[in-house]
């Protein structure tokens, strides 16, 4: 469906940004999950019309996305990683505006639009309040209600979870997972869970190269039984490091937890563990780092 | 703590960008006040433009301006940390209330205080560079910056930071910070709409919050001499001011320490907000049912035209909910109002006038527009730059709509903003004349006049000011680069690039008239709009097709999208645009430089001086005099066009035989189709000064007359680039014979006078008048040096529906191919100097006492026809017997244009007098004031006598003749009209004028018989000394020598009489005792400082009060730089008067005089005891200002003890 093809960007200042990326996504929701300034958002933009890239194509159905992005753009629905609001603009006002620039004029068209999306994005109750005073989950739900409007055939939504609680954040992904299979909704993210939870499709992308894509489930049969755990001092750490590949590392209990990858059991108190995407997230952006 | 506080505070702020800004900004003021030949605050020729003065008054100005940025400094210095949400960090440490508040302060008022230091700065690098005029320099005087900064400008700004300090401080508020700038604003403009009126100079004086009212007080009489080398001494008001503001501005920190607390006491604005959510979303009814799918967009006209509108509204809701719009909107209007309410007050000797319509635009004109122009270039940054700025680019960058849907939107937004804040100005201006009783209101004047021109004007500098900030790499670039295009439009025209076809959204300015409305100058200026809409519109489209969309910076980019952008309606519009943009820009430029001449002011100036260079060597040599003139003068209004045919009379009366006569035509652009002398034959043209010498075939002998006749063209096809020709109009032509037909020889008019542009050029340092006395100049009349008294014969034909007239009795009147045909003759001989009018008037006529009296009007202004009958019956009753009989039956008062000037004039019978002055005149509504159509009229009534009947000869004191003997005739019509005790008003005036205007004189003060035609000595001190003369010696006596004057002078060809032979006759009709007074008025500079110090009251046993005056007198001569040195007070007497009420006060009245006696007076103090009858509340010596008196306002004084 979207089809995105070798495509290059570099900044002013000589950043490379993406490079030779290749991706296919179909419909559906796709995960691409990266570490801050892996280039996500710059491939997000790109295929949001809002950067042109230095070189490659980008495809959504029949649109060649950079030569028309006019096209794109009316059945875009895109949320920032990071979008502010106009000073005393209430969320209804807003909304209703945002459905003029999408295309819905009608005056009808665009009450029905607005009322449900208020209603679905659960801002009713404070529509005629200024969004200024919003806060980061009642701002980000006023993000994907304006990304809905028009029936968007393609959805980017960027980094639409960080800094939210852990309640706004179930509440935003249960709004995402209702929107229907039949558009191509790219979710770029660096929490793994959002992916997990939601994306029957996903790419990693680690400084602006797509190092590994796929269903989930499959990456993660890939690493069945090459996954292996252990409970060790944070003093150790540092010579676990040396003998092992750490994939990652997290406390508990005040102890440190290690996740190595071995195709063999390393032995000296290792214990297999399934590996959730997690893994394979932390083992991708390993060894990427390492080849780098 | 305090000073570890105010040391960090003071280091932040300067840091801070305003100030750098703020100081270069001031620096470049400054610096542009003293280095720049065209700017001048306070300085003139006499006045250095580093003289201690004019340092000290600019300081001030400077100061005044400086509150916005004082308070930028001083407001946010704790609203900061309430901001930055720092405010709970600090507060919880240990530092004290006081060193907290204080500290900071202290630290933002000395960064303040050191970026003022830019004025000083600004002036003392100013004064040295090498190309500022030396002549134009005083010598470098510390204390003159010293005091200017320390003693008036510090505090000053001390005042502003502290009111505003405290208010931010107590509001936690920057906007209320900035209301309060404009509260302050307005309370300052009310007090000096209040205070700002004669007697209430002392009050202003002490409660004018920025010492500007006390330093002019002390200052106000300051010759150049005294402005070049004194400062005002620390004392009285100037003192008590200070005094005063200090204790206030201390008064707002102590409130401001009071009110202030630490603990916020109340939610943070943040947290309150989310509370109101939090209930919001408890109390809100269920959310709507679910609807099916979402409707899926449209994509068409329909659709367009709600994004378009959608988009504006958006656009104008932000600029119209920004506090800062109310600001300026609030601001503006202010400022509108104080000039509004100003601009009928402020007419010739303090007159009123009707707010019509044309003189309420005229106020708005620069106030209004020029906070229009800041508001243009502010918002246009701010709507540029919104998305960006509050990040909601991304979003709106990538919905669906169209390109357009970004600057269009913008645009009209600004545009109707614009529009809307022009109709406010309109509001304002109404509600002024509502509030001042004038109903008559002219909405569509509003508009075509003054709204719809201006818009379009400042919607054009929005355009600019947005597609620089679409290319701009920042706001402030943009706006920066609006800056200096604002400030390169201002400098431009004053280096000689006046031309507006290169002046972005400038054209030639429409003069406004009741009369002839916007004439046909609008055609031009309409052009010029069309020409700058056309360039705009190519703007607009580039900045539509470089607009940034998406998340791009960089310039090349969007460079590179920009021909895919311009492919289809944009393309076409942009080919269009470039077309009408070509096309109406060469039709401009046939306009301005082919079919006009296109010169700027110093093409001008240097023409001035090659005229000098080329002919002044011919202003000796003898011409014939002119004695007969017939004209023959086509007006075509509409066109406008005159044509003028005529002859003149020549006659040989120099005694010799003439061998060559210079014919000159004044202005240069006159065509000159036929000219010919009899017997003579052109021997030289100088072409560009339309200036040609004749060489007769046989030499013209004494006593020999011929004829020169000549037929000339004055028109203007099309419009010109300035400079339009004002004095034939649709509505309203009034020219003079200097514009249309020639002079012989050459004579000073037209050549340059002010002493640093002739050293410029290269001429001699000074054009002056001949020496009085000089037996050289009394060949040649004050008028002209060609004729004296001429037989006129003039036929005036002009469009049917218009009156023409002309000098002279119309003799016929036929209406013939639409034209309508009048010929005026003379029955004597009359001043060669005449006026053609043409206008659709009504008309009134009145005979009395054997004349017709006449007023031709605009049928809008019906106000003053009586009046000006009366004037004239009150001037010819007073006249006729006391000089001579008037010479003509008919007087003829005559309307005509005010973009012609705001002047009255005389001609024989015939009196022009300007719509501007005294036909809107309001001259019933306040009789406290002075009666201007009265006074005015009865002036040029006395010009048939001084002026039609006397002329003096062209040297020193020729003016005095005609202008102060005038002046000396109107003020006795009024003193018989309204009694002597009611003439203090008048002599109030006059000496103000003459006292004020000193220190602007250009090149010296002279006495008054030797004036050179400097109008604040022979008007102003003319009423003066002329006043004092006949209340010394008595009017009869005055009058005796006058008609005596006229009966040796009247109608009598030269040699001309000078001011001497008139102060002869007054000495002859003076006591010995009065020659020194005639010697101190006439031929010296004389002041007097008179005060009464104290004035005591005792009730005698026979129920009568005594009153003990304690007097200080001194006399002063003063030369021609106005340096004074004292002479002794002896010999004179002076008027003690003892009151009910103070003289020159609304209700006084010859009821209110209990004493007037003439006493004896001398140098130094002494006393006056004075008995009255009833209870004297007032008293005091020279009450009523007849000595010309260095401080008049300390003659009278309350009376105590009673």
């Amino acid at each position: 469906m979207l089809s995105i093809k070798d495509l290059t960007h570099v900044y002013a200042n000589g950043v490379r940004a993406l490079d030779d990326v290749s991706l296919e996504v179909p419909k559906g929701m796709f995960g691409l999950l990266g570490p801050n300034g892996a280039g996500k958002s710059t491939l997000m933009r790109s295929v949001a019309t809002l950067q042109t890239p230095t070189s490659g194509s980008i495809r959504f159905g029949d649109i060649d996305v950079i030569a028309q992005p006019e096209a794109l753009r009316r059945t875009l629905g895109y949320l920032p990683q990071d979008f502010g609001v106009y000073p005393r603009v209430s969320a209804y006002d807003m909304l209703d505006h945002m459905a003029v620039l999408k295309g819905v004029a009608d005056p009808k068209a665009r009450r029905d639009t607005v009322e449900s999306l208020l209603g679905q994005t659960n801002l009713w109750a404070v529509r005629k309040k200024a969004l200024a005073g919003f806060s980061g989950g009642m701002r980000q739900r006023f993000g994907i209600a304006q990304a809905l409007i028009g029936d968007p055939g393609l959805i980017i939504v960027d980094e639409p979870t960080a800094g939210l609680d852990p309640e706004e954040r179930n509440r935003f992904l249960n709004l995402l997972a209702e929107i229907g299979e039949n558009v191509v909704v790219i979710l770029s993210t660096h929490i793994v869970e959002d992916v997990a939870d939601l994306c029957p499709a996903m790419a990693i992308i680690v400084d602006g190269r797509i190092v590994r894509q796929g269903a989930p489930a499959d990456l993660m049969a890939s690493l069945k039984g090459r996954i292996w755990m252990k409970t060790i001092d944070k003093a150790e750490l540092e010579a676990a490091r040396l003998r092992y590949q750490v994939i990652s590392t997290r406390l508990f209990a005040g102890r440190t937890v290690i996740h190595v990858a071995a195709d063999t059991d390393p032995g000296d108190g290792f214990a297999p563990v399934s590996g959730g995407l997690e893994d394979v997230y932390f083992s991708t952006l390993a060894s990427a780092r390492k080849a780098a | 703590m305090f000073l570890k506080i105010a040391g960090f505070e003071f280091r932040y702020q300067t840091r801070q960008p305003i100030f750098w800004v703020a100081a270069i900004l001031f620096v470049l003021l400054a610096f542009g006040s003293v280095a720049s030949d065209n700017i001048q605050l306070g300085s003139t020729s006499n006045v250095h433009k580093n003289a201690p003065w004019v340092i000290a008054q600019s300081s001030l100005i400077f100061a005044v301006i400086y509150m916005f940025v004082t308070t930028a400094f001083v407001a946010n210095v704790v609203v900061r940390d309430d901001d930055t949400g720092y405010g709970p960090l600090i507060y919880s440490t240990r530092v004290s209330k006081f060193d907290y508040l204080f500290g900071r302060f202290t630290g933002a008022y000395l960064a303040a205080a050191l970026s003022f230091l830019a004025v000083p700065l600004g002036f003392l690098l100013g004064s040295v560079m090498p190309w500022v005029d030396r002549e134009t320099l005083g010598p470098f005087m510390p204390q003159a910056y010293l005091f200017a900064y320390f003693f008036l400008a510090l505090p000053v700004l001390l005042l502003s930071s502290a009111i505003f300090f405290a208010l931010a401080t107590v509001t936690r508020s920057m906007m209320w910070a900035y209301v309060g700038v404009v509260g302050f604003i307005i309370l300052r403009s009310i007090f000096s709409l209040v205070l700002n009126r004669q007697g209430m100079e002392s009050a202003a004086a002490l409660w004018e919050p920025n010492g500007i009212a006390a330093f002019g007080l002390a200052t106000r009489y300051w010759t150049a001499s005294e402005r070049n080398s004194l400062l005002p001494a620390i004392e009285g008001y100037v003192l008590w001011n200070k005094l005063l503001w200090l204790a206030i501005s201390f008064g707002f920190l102590g409130l401001a320490y009071r009110l202030f607390h630490f603990e916020t006491g109340k939610a943070s604005r943040k947290q309150r907000r989310a509370e109101k959510l939090a209930v919001a979303a408890q109390d809100a009814p269920a959310p709507e049912p679910q609807a099916g799918p979402l409707p899926r967009p449209v994509f068409n006209g329909a659709t367009a035209r709600a994004q378009l509108w959608a988009r504006t509204r958006l656009d104008m809701g932000q600029v119209f909910k920004s506090p800062a719009y109310f600001v300026l909107l609030a601001l503006a209007a202010l400022l509108s109002i104080v000039n509004l309410w100003l601009i009928t007050d402020v007419s010739l000797y303090g007159g009123r006038t009707y707010p019509v319509t044309r003189v309420m635009i005229t106020a708005l004109n620069g106030v209004f527009s020029a906070m229009c122009v800041i508001i243009a270039i502010y918002y246009s940054g701010e709507l540029v730059w919104r998305e960006r700025e509050r990040r909601t680019g991304e979003i709106i960058d990538a919905t669906a709509a169209p390109d357009w849907a970004f600057i269009l939107p913008k645009t009209l937004a600004i545009s109707l903003v614009l529009v809307s804040t022009f109709a406010v100005s309109i509001l304002v201006a109404m509600i002024i004349q509502t509030i001042k009783g004038y109903y008559h209101y002219d909405i569509g004047e509003y508009l075509l006049w003054w709204l719809l021109p201006q818009a379009i004007d400042v919607i054009l500098i929005a355009i600019l000011a947005i597609f620089v900030q679409a290319v701009s790499p920042h706001k402030f670039v943009g706006w920066g680069v609006m800056v200096l295009w604002l400030i390169s439009s201002l400098v431009l025209g004053n280096l000689g690039f006046e031309h507006n076809l290169y002046q972005y959204a400038s054209g030639p300015s429409v003069p406004l008239s009741d009369m002839n409305g916007q004439g046909h100058f609008w055609i031009g200026a309409y052009w010029f709009r069309l020409y700058w809409s056309a360039f705009a519109l190519i703007l607009l489209i580039c900045a539509y097709g470089l607009w940034p969309r998406g998340t791009e910076t960089r310039f090349q980019p969007r460079l590179r999208r920009l021909p895919r952008r311009l492919k289809g309606p944009a393309g076409v519009v942009l080919a269009l645009a470039v077309a009408v943009f070509v096309g109406s820009g060469v039709y401009v430029f046939i306009n301005t430089n082919v079919w006009n001449p296109y010169r700027t002011h110093l093409d001008d100036e240097r023409y001035q001086a090659e005229y000098e260079k080329t002919l002044w060597r011919f202003h000796d040599l003898p011409e014939p005099t002119i004695t007969a003139v017939k004209l023959d003068v086509d007006l075509y209004p509409h066109a406008p066009k005159v044509v003028t045919r005529g002859v003149y009379r020549i006659e040989n009366r120099t005694g010799g035989a003439l061998t060559d006569v210079h014919v000159r035509f004044l202005d240069r652009d006159l065509q000159v189709r036929a000219l010919a002398l009899q017997g003579a034959r052109l021997k030289a043209t100088y072409g560009r000064f339309n200036y040609r010498i004749f060489e007769f075939d046989v030499p013209m002998q004494p006593g020999e007359a011929r004829t020169l006749s000549f037929e000339t063209v004055r028109e203007q096809r099309g419009f010109k680039n300035g400079g339009q020709l004002l004095s034939v109009v649709d509505n309203g032509t009034f020219l003079n014979n200097f514009e249309i037909a020639p002079l012989l020889g050459i004579d000073r008019e037209g050549l340059l006078k002010d002493r640093a542009k002739r050293r410029k050029y290269g001429l001699t340092p000074e054009l002056r008048e001949p020496k009085l006395g000089d037996p050289a100049a009394a060949r040649f009349s004050e008028l002209r040096r060609d004729s004296d008294w001429v037989n006129a014969d003039i036929t005036l034909s002009t469009v049917a529906d218009q009156t023409p007239i002309a000098p002279g009795y119309r003799v016929s009147t036929s209406v013939a191919n639409g034209r309508r045909t009048s010929r005026f003759v003379t029955e004597a001989p009359i001043n060669h100097f005449f006026s053609l009018q043409s206008a659709r008037y009504a008309v009134k006529t009145v005979v009395q006492r054997d004349v017709a009296t006449s007023v031709y009007y605009d049928p809008k202004h019906p106000w003053n026809v009586d009046r000006m009958i009366k004037t004239a019956d009150a001037g010819l009753a007073y006249y006729d017997p006391n000089f001579s009989p008037y010479q003509f039956r008919q007087l003829r008062f005559l309307e005509f244009p005010a973009p012609a000037g705001a002047f009255a004039q005389s001609f024989a019978n015939t009196v022009p007098w300007s719509e501007g002055l005294v036909f809107i005149a309001d001259a019933s509504s306040d009789p406290s004031r002075i009666d201007m159509v009265t006074y005015v009229g009865a002036h040029e009534l006395a010009h048939q006598w001084w002026g039609h009947q006397v002329v003096g000869a062209d040297e020193q004191g020729g003016t005095m003749l005609i202008e102060t003997l005038a002046q000396y005739s109107a003020l006795m019509v009024m003193k018989h009209m309204y009694g002597p005790d009611m003439i203090r008003k008048f002599l109030k005036y006059e000496l103000d004028s003459y006292l004020r205007a000193r220190g602007g004189e250009a090149l010296e003060e002279l006495p008054l018989e030797r004036v050179e035609n400097q109008p604040y000595i022979h008007y102003r001190k003319g009423s003066l000394v002329m006043y004092r003369l006949q209340d010394e010696i008595g009017e009869e006596a005055v009058n005796r020598a006058l008609r005596k004057f006229l009966h040796a002078h009247a109608f009598r060809p030269a040699p001309y009489p000078n001011a001497l032979e008139l102060v002869n006759d007054f000495r002859a009709e003076a006591p010995a005792d009065k020659q020194q007074l005639i010697t101190d008025l006439f031929e010296r500079i004389t002041l007097y400082d008179l005060k009464t110090k104290t004035a005591v009251a005792k009730k005698r046993p026979d129920g009568r009060w005594d009153v003990t005056l304690t007097v200080e007198a001194k006399k002063l001569y003063a030369n021609g730089q106005g340096k004074e040195t004292e002479a002794p007070l002896v010999g004179e007497t002076v008027d003690v008067g003892v009151f009910t009420a103070e003289p020159g006060k609304k209700d006084f009245s010859a009821r209110n005089v209990l004493a007037m006696e003439r006493l004896p007076i001398r140098s130094g103090v002494q006393t006056y005891v004075v008995t009255v009858a009833a209870k004297p509340l007032f008293a005091g010596i020279d009450p009523y200002n007849k000595r010309i008196d260095r401080n008049s306002s300390d003659n009278d004084i309350k009376v105590t003890g009673a």
